[in-house]
């Protein structure tokens, strides 16, 4: 199981901290066996979050939206959350070529939207990614992933849904699942993320302490790839002035469903 | 300003006393002058101020003129078995005396932080240095924390900007006692530059073995000086002082370099 | 191994002082930077003093470091990436070729990274015909001028907008403009079909979790998602030290080094890998390597003095307050590393005699130590480094630096040992000094080796008479 390259790295670093090169140490103090009081309060205060504290949130995180250009708009179901799509869709042009392509998650958030139907109009095509079965053999694995890869660049907005939204920072968080591919919030130049206003924690505290302890979020923990994403992306490297719009999303839009 | 941490905000209070221990002296105490080398060869008339203040408010002063250097010099170029040398005759010295106020908070700090790390190996005489450090001030931080006194009765007509010497802003933390000094003294409008806690390019050996750099860093201050519009420019500390001064009048300035005692000295 | 000049610090930092577009460039820099990270420290919740318990974080994190690089190891390669513990520069590039050649790749795109630049990854790959584009709008800008960086967060920092104008008309063909963000987004359309073709993708590693098993990358631009999402293979490379233990130090650790970094108190992006992708996920690599890094800093745990430095997160906060950075940028360093950070890590790896100047070419300030997220007691370093210059070391191999200085303070230290052979040397000086260059009553040149002083200022002649002197004169009756 251990490479030679890692057994000799680790006799030295274990000589250089003084310990027996040879002898693997035990780590277990390192690490908690269950929250920590301050995480037991997070986690009691997420649990005790009333509608007020809720729409309070909301609004630290509109005004933590502000510096970062990031768009927040409370809508009353997804409906609106659909028709708010369709508009922008109608409004923004792509910024490679002409054509007008979106893609979507498949998520039960984002299928609620019915965007398919909703675009049908406009004549622009969505692009769903539906996870890729597990067992349906490699061949179809790579034609299905490269098609939705297609698809995605193709697209000047995409959609998605998020796992959680941290007010203090306006970070959308988002961990891996099939179905749900990273690309979508990341290719297209217009990012649109849809998520109901119970997914807004307060801070990144809340939401690691949730990932720890909490049996609905703890055996996925951090999934093997997890995003923050904070805004749309930014760059000061040109005499330290700040251009929104680098290699990711040139705009991102979220829309908070209060219902 | 660049990333100065308020030095008057609670842990750094604390910290300082844990430090050095800190204790808080009886009024009027028994007091015995430190002298940096630079003010007792070059500027001796910065330590004939303060003098004159401390006596003004009825201390009562002791020199030990036997006393040369802490051992700075050496121990910032890396030369610590010199220093150790400097360091031990100067506890000999001032083992004997009362409370030690300095004019220089390089000095001070030395003595403060550096003693206990340059006798880390030798329990006596880390012991022996950190008693000293103890009752160990420099001079504008003796007068507002330990004396409590702020008003000296000084007057200096003059626009007066202060520059924050590196260890005694951030080495010893003292960085509201010398303004709150200056504001006390009549006539005197104080003006803050900019940058006033960057280093002037002194550091010691540094001026003279990286002359190019340190030049760049003392017109950079001097820029900002004359930027602020004062006439004067003070500080706690005369190595950079005379650094500034020698720059001031290469570039033909009217600017007045002045120690902070100087200032507090002075009458109409 | 990149190629070092440490031995041109002064006189590249001749030049960098010279260079009026730096030094506008670095005022900005610190003005902007160095104060905004200050406030955003006072911001925190918890105060400045935040920095204190990261500090004990990493302090526990590298002497468990064994612990957790073995516990990352094992949750990576349960997830399905693969490690490589690479002891040298060359074995860790030698790895990352391997991996290109196994699956062809002839293009790699790259996330900032200063560890790649610290092992010399780029000329690697070039050499074996793989094209390598940097993608990180700033290292993009350097790569295209053929220049190394001058910042960690910032390697174009040196170059304007008229600068950067001239380069991309010249290599990307596009029309004149000097508007920032017209130039950003020619530079986003050009990375664009890059991000899509590359077969490999390569990153740094901000910080790793043991406990979650995932690596963090943290950008603005979105260019380290693109690097790690659409090609292929990816491929992290991670100066050993950068983990901690348990994802509630991480959290403590992240907010510090955006407010360090740049005064952010969140980068646009921070993504946790932990693998490549899972089945049936539509996108993300099929292949994650995690190559960690030893080059040195084995050496540096081993010495109680140096361990410290390996708390480092190089978020470069001390770049944007260190006074000497802010007058010779960053090129003067001559290693990947630059500013108080570089004064003291470049010396530990590429050696301290050929560095001295970086140990010897600062005035010990302290601004570094303040700025520090991680409160890093870079000065301490420093002198500590100056100390084996001053009389040499076996261990580290040091030379003493110059025997004339040690001479000096030897025969220093004889004179202040007795006050009256200290006044006989100084009556000596006094009179000495009336024999050079005087003006309006101070001296204008003084004799080598000392003459660096008045090369741009006057100095004060010594006194007449000492104040100790006079105190005997006036008070011992």
């Amino acid at each position: 199981m251990d490479t030679p390259d890692q057994i000799n790295f680790f006799r030295r670093i274990r000589a250089a901290l003084g310990h027996a090169p040879d002898v693997s140490r035990n780590a277990s103090h390192l690490f908690a066996e269950g929250p920590s009081p301050e995480e037991l309060q997070l986690l009691d205060r997420i649990r005790r979050r009333t509608a007020e504290g809720r729409q309070a949130l909301l609004e630290r995180l509109v005004e933590a939206g502000k510096p970062i250009n990031l768009s927040v708009t409370a809508l009353p179901d997804v409906a609106y959350a659909s028709a708010a799509i369709v508009r922008l869709v109608g409004e923004k042009k792509p910024e490679w070529g002409d054509a007008k392509h979106i893609a979507a998650w498949r998520h039960p958030l984002i299928d609620r939207l019915n965007l398919p139907e909703a675009l049908d109009r406009l004549q622009v095509p969505v692009h769903a990614t539906a996870p890729i079965p597990i067992d349906a053999g490699s061949q179809f694995d790579q034609v299905e992933r490269e098609r939705q890869r297609a698809g995605i660049i193709a697209s000047f907005i995409g959609v998605t849904s998020a796992d959680f939204c941290l007010a203090d920072t306006a970070t959308l968080v988002m961990r891996n699942r099939p179905g749900q591919p990273r690309s979508a919030a990341l290719v297209p130049s217009i990012h649109v993320a849809v998520i109901h206003l119970d997914q807004i924690l307060s801070d990144m505290k809340e939401l690691f302490a949730l990932l720890r302890w909490d049996e609905r979020y703890r055996s996925e923990g951090l999934s093997n790839y997890m995003s923050f994403i904070s805004g749309p992306s930014k760059t000061a490297d040109i005499e330290a002035t700040m251009v929104h719009g680098a290699h990711g999303p040139r705009e991102v839009h979220l829309f908070v469903v209060t219902e | 300003m660049i990333a100065t941490i308020n030095p008057q905000e609670e842990p750094y209070e604390k910290e300082k006393k844990e430090r050095y221990g800190l204790i808080p002296m009886a009024p009027k105490p028994r007091t015995t002058l430190f002298i940096q080398c630079l003010v007792d060869t070059v500027w001796p008339h910065v330590a004939e101020a303060m003098v004159g203040v401390l006596e003004g408010l009825g201390l009562e002063l002791d020199c030990p003129t036997d006393q040369t250097c802490c051992g700075q010099p050496a121990f910032n170029s890396g030369f610590r078995r010199e220093a150790r040398v400097a360091a031990r005759r100067f506890i000999e010295i001032f083992e004997k005396s009362g409370t030690i106020v300095s004019p220089s908070g390089s000095c001070v700090y030395m003595v403060r932080h550096h003693y206990a790390e340059l006798f880390k190996d030798e329990p006596k005489w880390r012991a022996r240095a950190q008693r000293i450090a103890a009752r160990t001030y420099e001079f504008s931080e003796f007068l507002v924390d330990v004396l409590k006194v702020e008003d000296l009765g000084a007057s200096y007509p003059g626009r007066v900007t202060y520059h924050d010497s590196c260890h005694l802003l951030r080495g010893i933390r003292v960085k509201e006692q010398p303004r709150r000094l200056l504001r006390k003294v009549a006539g005197l409008e104080l003006v803050e530059m900019k940058n006033s806690d960057y280093c002037c390019g002194f550091g010691g050996a540094f001026a003279v073995k990286y002359p190019d750099i340190s030049a760049a860093m003392v017109n950079d201050k001097v820029d900002h000086v004359v930027n602020s519009g004062a006439d004067t420019v003070v500080g706690c500390d005369t190595g950079c002082l005379l650094n500034i001064a020698g720059a001031v009048s290469r570039r033909g300035l009217s600017i007045k370099t002045m120690h902070i005692a100087e200032i507090l000295a002075h009458r109409r | 191994m990149s190629d070092i000049s440490t031995e041109k610090y002064i006189e590249e930092a001749r030049r960098g002082i010279a260079n009026p577009v730096l030094q506008k460039a670095l005022v900005g820099l610190q003005d902007r930077f160095g104060r905004g990270t200050a406030e955003a420290y006072r911001r925190l919740p918890e105060g400045p003093d935040l920095r204190i318990k990261a500090h004990e974080i990493r302090e526990k994190a590298i002497a468990n470091l064994d612990v957790l690089l073995e516990i990352l190891a094992d949750k990576i390669r349960a997830n399905g990436g693969h490690l490589y513990f690479a002891e040298t520069a060359q074995e860790a590039v030698d790895y990352g070729l391997a991996v290109a050649r196994r699956n062809n790749v002839r293009l790699v795109v790259k996330g900032k990274s200063m560890v790649s630049e610290e092992i010399g990854l780029n000329p690697a790959l070039e050499a074996a015909g793989i094209e390598v584009v940097e993608t990180d709008l700033g290292e993009y800008i350097i790569q295209l001028a053929g220049e190394k960086p001058s910042h960690i967060i910032a390697p174009a920092v040196h170059k304007n907008r008229h600068d950067i104008a001239d380069l991309f008309v010249q290599k990307l063909g596009i029309r004149r403009t000097t508007d920032p963000p017209e130039l950003t987004h020619a530079a986003r359309k050009a990375l664009r079909a890059k991000f899509l073709a590359a077969d490999m993708g390569t990153s740094g590693v901000n910080m790793a979790c043991a406990e979650t098993g995932h690596i963090t990358t943290v950008s603005n631009e979105g260019n380290i998602r693109m690097a790690t999402t659409m090609p292929r293979v990816h491929v992290a490379f991670m100066g050993m030290e950068r983990i901690v233990a348990r994802l509630d130090e991480y959290e403590i650790i992240l907010r510090l080094l955006c407010r360090g970094a740049a005064a952010q108190t969140m980068g646009t992006y921070a993504s946790y890998i932990g693998g490549p992708r899972r089945p049936g996920e539509s996108d993300g690599p099929d292949e994650f390597h995690l190559v960690v890094i030893d080059n040195g800093r084995s050496r540096i745990l081993a010495d109680p003095q140096f361990r410290e430095m390996l708390y480092c997160v190089r978020c470069a906060a001390c770049l944007n307050v260190c006074p000497v950075y802010g007058k010779i940028g960053g090129h003067s360093y001559g290693f990947a590393y630059s500013g108080p950070v570089g004064a003291v890590v470049t010396p530990l790896l590429t050696g301290i005699n050929r560095a001295k100047d970086l140990c010897q070419g600062e005035t010990l300030c302290g601004a570094c130590r303040d700025a520090c997220s991680m409160n890093i007691d870079l000065p301490r370093m420093l002198l500590a480094l100056r100390e084996k210059l001053a009389y040499g070391d076996a261990a580290w191999q040091v030379k003493p630096a110059s025997r004339a200085e040690g001479l000096a303070y030897r025969g220093w230290s004889w004179l202040i040992r007795n006050r009256r052979l200290y006044e006989l040397g100084l009556k000596l000086a006094a009179t000495g000094q009336k024999l050079l260059p005087h003006r309006k009553g101070m001296l204008r040149r003084l004799p080598p080796p000392v003459q660096g002083w008045t090369q741009s200022r006057d100095l004060h002649p010594l006194a007449e008479e000492t104040f100790m002197e006079r105190w005997r004169r006036t008070r011992k009756s």
